[in-house]
């Protein structure tokens, strides 16, 4: 039996589904720039207001379904989730726009190359967990969402090596204070990555669980 | 649940050859709203009329299994039925007030259990007025024909009326279906007030009025309880993928 509920919800899956794949883009853009000392900082920062627009417009339909069903069991969880993803998905992008914006102002972008092996594997790692989390998402499949738990502890245990290389290193130079900064803002969206996977384990199981 | 006030073991009521309560086993708490849903037909109302054992004014009626109160059997055979149905009060889907004024209402009862004086009993139906919500609306026309009421005010004074003879436990079957949204906001905010007195049970088939009114939630399919428990794990996680099918609408 297809319920009034049934579309309403379709529609808004779609757009926390678009949200997630636009994010997933600037992230993407973000890193490869940054890796490669290209400035896409416009770019990326027109994704992140792209998902800032379809963050509001998740709240409103997710209100709206609120106000006309008064959802419950799966379908709140549902709806619930999605708003508190559809936040964190924002918070992917403004960080991937961030990444790029101290880049932009502390070091001159060609010349700001960051191969070192530990950035390298942070950045992969860290792409990985936003991919996972959107695929998690597209599925609804909460066993996916959890294996986002051991890469987080492996980017956690990259973040504070990296950290430490830099509080040994006695050189002070504005592509330091970058790096700084981004690896504090990779850290973070593999934080968020985590966020999205615990709303989707409450999705599919209504188990709430930390992933942290 | 280790504290209740009634407490259902081995339930089974048949209407002639109809198996409707099958083999319910439920402890309720005190001081507390009990909502019981489940679709048409499936035994809500016969479940909550084998508390004060209304079920027996159907001759066909037959039931097996024990139901205490306050640890006393209501079946055993030392119970007065007419003292069980004063302790435990019900409310109908309709308002059902008698053709009497306001005041002989709710004189009624306390009259029929002879538990007062005429001077007692202004004061018992002002009590049960305040405690119906309603004192304030009729004090000046006590005399006035029930019916002169609207709908919310006379079922409130349905609610007075069951209030009169103090009981324990006060049952309602659907007692906002017949009334407009104000009239049942009325009723749903003196539900969530009686239940620092008294041990509210309520059948209901609007899953919102559930969620907003009750506690704890029964759901119940085809004679048996498929599901029991707080009304906020219920309503966003059923453990039973019946009862998520039937309040997401997804039943049948």
């Amino acid at each position: 039996m297809v319920r009034l509920l049934d579309s309403g919800l379709d529609q808004l899956t779609a757009m926390v589904v678009k949200s997630g794949e636009v994010a997933k883009k600037a992230v993407n853009i973000s890193f490869c720039s940054f890796m490669d000392g290209k400035d896409t900082i416009e770019t990326v920062r027109s994704l992140s207001d792209k998902i800032c627009f379809l963050t509001t417009e998740i709240e409103d339909k997710a209100f709206e379904l609120i106000v006309k069903y008064q959802p419950v069991a799966s379908d709140l969880r549902i709806i619930n989730s999605y708003m508190k993803i559809a936040y964190d998905f924002e918070r992917y992008g403004r960080y991937a726009l961030d990444i790029l914006f101290a880049q932009n102002r502390l070091a001159e972008a060609n010349k700001c190359i960051n191969s070192t092996d530990l950035m390298n594997k942070l950045i992969e790692k860290v792409y990985t967990m936003v991919s996972i989390s959107i695929e998690a998402l597209k599925e609804h499949d909460g066993e996916k969402a959890k294996t986002l738990a051991n890469i987080e502890e492996e980017v956690d245990k990259l973040y504070f090596s990296y950290l430490e290389r830099l509080a040994e290193m006695t050189e002070r130079n504005r592509t330091i204070m970058c790096n700084l900064l981004v690896v504090r803002y990779l850290e973070r969206i593999a934080d968020h990555t985590t966020y999205v996977g615990e709303a989707i384990v409450y999705v599919s199981s209504g188990e709430k669980i930390r992933l942290r | 649940m280790d504290k209740e006030k009634i407490d259902i073991r081995s339930l089974n009521v048949w209407f002639g050859k109809k198996h409707v309560i099958k083999d319910v086993n439920m402890k309720i708490r005190p001081n507390a709203v009990t909502a019981v849903m489940g679709p048409s037909g499936c035994g809500k109302t016969t479940l909550i009329k084998a508390i004060n054992r209304l079920n027996e004014l159907i001759k066909i009626s037959r039931t097996t299994g024990e139901i205490f109160i306050d640890k006393q059997n209501v079946y055993g055979k030392e119970i007065d039925v007419f003292e069980l149905r004063r302790q435990v009060g019900m409310v109908f889907q309709k308002p059902n007030p008698f053709p009497k004024s306001i005041y002989e209402n709710v004189a009624f009862g306390p009259k029929l259990h002879k538990m007062a004086n005429d001077k007692e009993l202004d004061a018992i139906v002002e009590k049960s007025l305040r405690g119906g919500a309603l004192w304030d609306e009729v004090k000046d026309r006590l005399k006035d024909d029930a019916f002169s009421l609207s709908g919310g005010q006379q079922q409130r004074l349905c609610i007075a009326r069951a209030l009169a003879v103090e009981p324990d436990i006060i049952l309602m079957d659907e007692p906002c279906s017949a009334l407009d949204p104000a009239a049942t906001a009325e009723i749903e905010t003196l539900i969530r007030e009686l239940r620092q007195r008294y041990t509210v049970i309520v059948v209901t088939h609007n899953l919102q009025q559930a969620a907003r009114i009750s506690d704890f939630t029964a759901f119940m399919y085809v004679g048996k309880l498929v599901e029991y428990g707080l009304t906020k794990n219920l309503f966003e996680k059923p453990e039973n993928e019946l009862v998520e099918q039937y309040i997401t609408g997804k039943f049948g």
